[in-house]
């Protein structure tokens, strides 16, 4: 049963290509609401006890030390939700656009979403090197085919970037194995390493290719040339899941694997996130491509999870796994946005827009909600995760409390900047047509879910918190044996 | 009912009928949209009272509703406390908030965004009540952002005028940045106490949790305060109040006048036993109310603009509150809070009047001579010109000489400037009312054929609020008119108040209270007929604004805040914002990666393969990579 949420998603990629034209759209979206159907029956049956589950472990290649270790916590059952939910999400939101019906199109999203399943439930570190890797080609292909004509540099830099961190984490992985009998999860977390410096580097290779994915200043610089030249299912699939399998790696492998360096790794770390928080704030305020400042408040809210994380306590890792949600579902929901605009008008730039609400109410009006949401205001699941996250990191330092809070006033300023020249101001558009059913939809879901957690997180915060608990104890306690 | 039963209501009403306006407001009557939304508000209030009614004499009731959020260290509850100050409040907010509702079918008939208006109003309401009735901090972060919120959305209601929606930008900024001090004000209180209820604090608290003055207490009050001065425009965060007055009238009335500002003041009242814990902050605060009050008073004398100058009336009467709890006269501020909200809410709604009368034109220069031409308006606005000047016996009167007294008692030199800033006040306010309703009409012709007192919807919520300035002062009579007895409010909020169950009160000597009152009331008289001679009689008029000079200028030009501001925090922002981009991420960044790729594609044609961009050559080398693994493996292992 559990084996399914691996072989659906190839199953689905693979027989849209030899479907009839006219099936694909209506496919795509059945198929991801059955892989979204499938997650919520396993997180039902899943006891919420803070345990792993695993559906698969067994040796495999003994002497290189390859074992075949799938399993999930809450946290991973979360991410899973989150993708197959993105994923149909990312479906609906492309109905009415010609990419829907596009084969090779919808097959790359199910890869993608094949990717980063294994991502969340390989407890094997090299399976999880190999998911990784895997979830690269889609997102290059999707970018590559559909993206913006100077694509090109875009995708170098993204590479560049991307297959560096890569190997970092790879060596990584093959020096911890160094001293444990496998590649193991469980067996990588006993390993005790004596000597401090090593932990150091080791970690470093991890950190490498999470900083680059999420990304964490200053390794950030791939991301708005991505994000832009992207097409938008890309700049969704990068911004509202991608990104997350690099913050799951550092709860799942970065903080279990070296609580020995982490001592001395957090405080470096943690000021580059909050420099990156603020610093991405501040580069949106002045941006005038829409996707772009977008992009650097993505960057701004990211950093904001991964300084939480990097606080290592029970709640501000809650608050993180809360917080990836939300920016998830707002991050599509704002490159929609973002895209209704751009093929209405075939422009995002904020100088040539304005006054749209007067001649589209229906999408002013969930604009403006996700605008809302984006700043983290009370109601929204964003702001139960902000609210987690800043106390995490106010409580561990309290000058870096402060400085990362800004990021609270700095938001309203890029957020309010871009609604404002967009949908205010006199018309400059005469002709805009509203949002379309399928549009409606996709607000509509994203806005319910965000309040539904804003107002009574508890629902998500019981599922989770055992697992995180389990994740801390992991941590923090000297391995046994 | 139980009072259990009825708060939730009274918060659920408003939401109620926003949900019902916002989903089907576009295809009902205008009528009916306002009909709705009032009415709402009619029953929240009635409710309100019942509720006061049943709590009054009894004991604080807490309402649990569920809990949102549980961790280790916390929990936070959705909770509602109703005691006297909360009920207190939710009638000042329910009750104004009706008559402005009310005032607003009239007001907003003309224009097409009428159901949104209201949608907005009474979200506002729904928020303000969280803010007020929530039984812990959290609930009131809640309520604090919301009310933000909405206020946002009402100034830049009428948002293809760009101007209107920079003005709303501006106060939802500058209220966040008092929101983040408020947010670490809430970590401090969770990092000592462990819990963010009210009740609960005040038991650790009474349990000696804590000694007076240590630290802690002090960054508590502080960070509350910092919200505070956010919310109800306090230097240094006051600037975004006057421009909040591009919303519509009956906003600037209901949230920039009567309600959302005042949640400083009542959140410093919640917690007046940790500001009573932490002299230092008592002493900030007082400071700062008192330049607030002077200064915001010295502006508004030479402003030409209606509702600019109801709005810094508005931060200079807030200053003063902030000065009575300073000097911990709570009560007195309170009492202040209410006659505030009745006599400001009514200016505000009949300088709408006068607005709507004079076809959207705001500046007075051009006004004059109304006096005639729309009586309702014209009574009633002078009623509330007198009640805010303090002139005798009306509401104003007392509830600021309370404050003056407390003044007295706390030292003369405070005693002086707070009559100086009093002074000021009654000057510009008479001015106002000179300039605005006598002399002669002064606008085009146009805007003289078309003067016209506003419908019954309009002219009812300014009598009803302007018997209420009058009367209002009986709320809470000084000592000497009743023979010493314990004021109504001053024992409304003796006991039954969450927290130390009772506001510090302290004793006034009644001769003094008599002096005083006496001094003050003459100063009143002295400006009125002063500025009648020099305004009404001798009909002066505000000179142009090149005309200008000296302390005008000044004051014309608002101090000068805004472009300080500008150039301090904005400027440099946007400098590094710009710069950033161009040169860090530009040059710097981008060019060292691009500069790598290439040493690196130079060096090797191997890597010029991949970087060619073709995908299956990138897959290749994955397998490669993988291969090589293995293959080390396979070496290491044996």
């Amino acid at each position: 049963m559990e084996l399914l949420l691996l072989i659906l998603p190839v199953f689905f990629a693979l027989s849209v290509l030899i479907l009839p034209q006219s099936f694909v759209r209506v496919f795509g979206i059945l198929s991801a609401l059955v892989t979204l159907g499938l997650t919520a029956a396993l997180s039902c049956s899943y006891q919420v006890n803070g345990g792993m589950h695993y559906f698969l472990n067994q040796e495999w290649i003994s002497n290189l030390g390859l074992t075949l270790t799938f399993g999930y916590d809450g946290i991973a059952l979360m991410m899973l939700l989150l993708t197959s939910g993105l994923v149909s999400l990312i479906f609906l939101s492309n109905w009415g656009r010609e990419l829907a019906s596009n084969k090779a199109f919808t097959s790359m999203v199910f890869l993608m979403q094949f990717g980063l399943t294994g991502v969340f439930v390989a407890l094997d570190a090299i399976w999880f090197y190999a998911f990784w890797e895997i979830t690269l080609i889609p997102i290059f292909l999707i970018t590559w085919w559909y993206g913006a004509p100077e694509r090109k540099a875009a995708l170098m830099k993204f590479f560049i970037y991307t297959f560096v961190g890569s190997i970092a984490m790879l060596a990584s992985i093959i020096g911890l194995k160094a001293f444990a009998p496998s590649f193991a999860y469980m067996d990588l977390v006993n390993v005790m390493l004596e000597d401090k410096q090593m932990a150091v580097w080791l970690m470093g290779g991890f950190f490498l290719a999470f900083a680059i994915k999420i990304p964490i200043f200053p390794f950030h610089t791939w991301q708005p040339d991505t994000y832009s030249k992207a097409p938008m299912a890309g700049t969704m699939l990068l911004s509202g899941i991608m990104l997350k399998m690099a913050l799951y790696g550092m709860i799942r492998w970065m903080l279990p694997l070296f609580p020995e360096a982490l001592e001395c790794t957090a405080m470096p770390i943690l000021v580059l996130a909050t420099i990156g928080v603020v610093y991405g704030a501040i580069i949106a305020i002045k941006q005038n491509d829409m996707k772009r400042l977008f992009a650097y408040a993505s960057m701004s809210h990211v950093g904001l999870i991964a300084a939480g994380i990097m606080t290592n306590s029970t709640d501000s890792i809650s608050g993180s796994v809360i917080q990836m949600i939300n920016h998830g579902l707002v991050a599509v929901g704002l490159f929609l946005a973002v895209d209704v605009i751009e093929r209405r008008l075939n422009t995002r730039d904020l100088n040539e827009l304005g006054g749209l609400a007067k001649t589209a109410p229906k999408f002013a009006f969930w604009f403006a909600a996700l605008a809302f949401a984006s700043v983290s205001v009370p109601f929204t699941s964003g702001f139960i995760g902000e609210f987690l996250l800043i106390k995490g990191v106010y409580d561990y330092n309290w000058i870096l409390g402060i400085v990362i809070g800004t990021t609270l006033i700095l938001g309203a300023v890029y957020t309010f900047r871009a609604y404002q020249m967009s949908m205010y101001g006199p018309v400059k558009h005469e002709s805009f047509t509203d949002l379309h059913w399928s549009e409606i939809i996709v607000f509509a879901i994203i806005m319910v879910v965000v309040v539904v957690l804003g107002v009574y997180p508890t629902a998500i915060m019981d599922f989770i918190e055992p697992s995180v608990k389990s994740i801390m104890e992991l941590a923090t306690s000297t391995p046994m044996k | 009912m139980s009072v259990a039963q009825i708060l939730p209501l009274v918060i659920a009403l408003p939401l109620i009928g926003a949900f019902i306006n916002g989903t089907i407001g576009k295809r009902l009557s205008k009528m009916a949209v306002g009909t709705i939304a009032t009415g709402v508000m009619l029953v929240a209030f009635v409710l309100a009272l019942m509720a006061f009614f049943s709590v009054q004499h009894g004991q604080a009731v807490n309402i649990r509703l569920f809990t949102m959020l549980k961790t280790e260290a916390f929990s936070l509850h959705a909770g509602l406390l109703a005691d006297n100050l909360s009920l207190w409040m939710t009638l000042i907010v329910t009750g104004v908030g009706t008559l402005i509702h009310l005032f607003s079918m009239g007001y907003m008939k003309h224009d097409d965004g009428f159901y949104k208006f209201f949608v907005y109003l009474n979200l506002f309401i729904f928020a303000m009540l969280i803010l007020v009735l929530g039984s812990n901090y959290f609930m009131l972060f809640f309520g604090w952002e919301g009310v933000g919120i909405c206020s946002y959305l009402l100034i830049g209601f009428w948002y293809q005028d760009f101007k209107n929606t920079l003005a709303a930008r501006k106060a939802f900024i500058m209220n966040r940045i008092g929101d983040l001090g408020l947010l670490v004000g809430l970590f401090l209180i969770l990092s000592k106490f462990g819990t963010l209820e009210y009740s609960e604090l005040a038991a650790a608290f009474n349990a000696g949790a804590i000694s007076s003055g240590e630290w802690i207490i002090f960054g508590i009050t502080a960070c509350l305060f910092i919200g505070a001065t956010g919310k109800s425009a306090q230097i240094p965060l006051f600037t975004w109040l006057p421009d909040a007055m591009a919303g519509p009238t009956p906003v600037s009335a209901l949230i920039h006048a009567a309600t959302m500002v005042t949640a400083g003041i009542f959140l410093t009242v919640r917690s007046n036993y940790l500001f009573e814990a932490s002299p230092m902050t008592k002493e900030i605060m007082l400071y700062i109310g008192l330049a607030t009050s002077i200064i915001a008073a010295f502006i508004a004398m030479r402003q030409n603009d209606i509702k600019k100058v109801l709005a810094y009336s508005t931060v200079s009467q807030l200053g003063m509150l902030f000065v009575a709890l300073g000097m911990g006269a709570y009560t007195a501020a309170m009492f202040h809070v209410t006659t505030h909200a009745f006599f400001k809410a009514l200016l505000f709604l009949g300088s709408g009047s006068v607005i709507h009368a004079m076809s959207d034109e705001q500046d007075i220069r051009v006004m004059g001579g109304l006096r005639k031409k729309i009586p309702v308006t014209h009574f009633t606005f002078l009623i509330g010109t007198l009640a805010i000047s303090g002139f005798p016996l009306l509401s104003g009167f007392y509830s600021k000489d309370e404050i003056i007294a407390h003044a007295f008692m706390h030292g003369k030199w405070l005693y002086v400037a707070l009559m100086f800033s009093a002074a000021l006040t009654a000057i510009y306010m008479f001015r106002l009312y000179f300039v605005t309703f006598w002399g002669s009409f002064r606008g085009t012709h146009e805007q003289e054929h078309h003067v016209h007192e506003g419908p019954l919807s309009m002219t009812l919520p300014l009598i009803v609020l302007s018997v209420l300035s009058i009367f209002g002062g009986i709320l809470n009579l000084p000592g000497i008119f009743l023979h010493g007895q314990a004021h109504w409010m001053g024992h409304l909020f003796k006991h039954n108040v969450a927290g130390m169950n009772a506001l510090p009160e302290h004793k006034e000597d009644a001769n003094l209270a008599l002096m005083l009152m006496i001094a003050a009331a003459a100063m009143s008289l002295v400006i009125l007929i002063v500025t009648f001679v020099v305004y009404g009689k001798k009909g002066s008029l505000p000179k142009n604004d090149e005309a200008v000079s000296g302390w005008e200028r000044l004051s014309a030009n608002k101090l000068y805040f805004d472009e300080l501001y500008n150039a301090l925090f904005v400027k440099p922002v946007l400098w590094i914002s710009e710069k950033g981009s161009k040169y860090f991420e530009g040059l710097f960044l981008h060019r060292g990666v691009v500069g790598i790729a290439q040493g690196i594609s130079k060096s090797g044609e191997l890597v010029r393969k991949w970087q060619s961009g073709r995908t299956d050559s990138y897959i290749l080398w994955m397998v490669f990579g993988i291969i090589g693994l293995v293959v080390y493996f396979l070496i290491y292992k044996n």
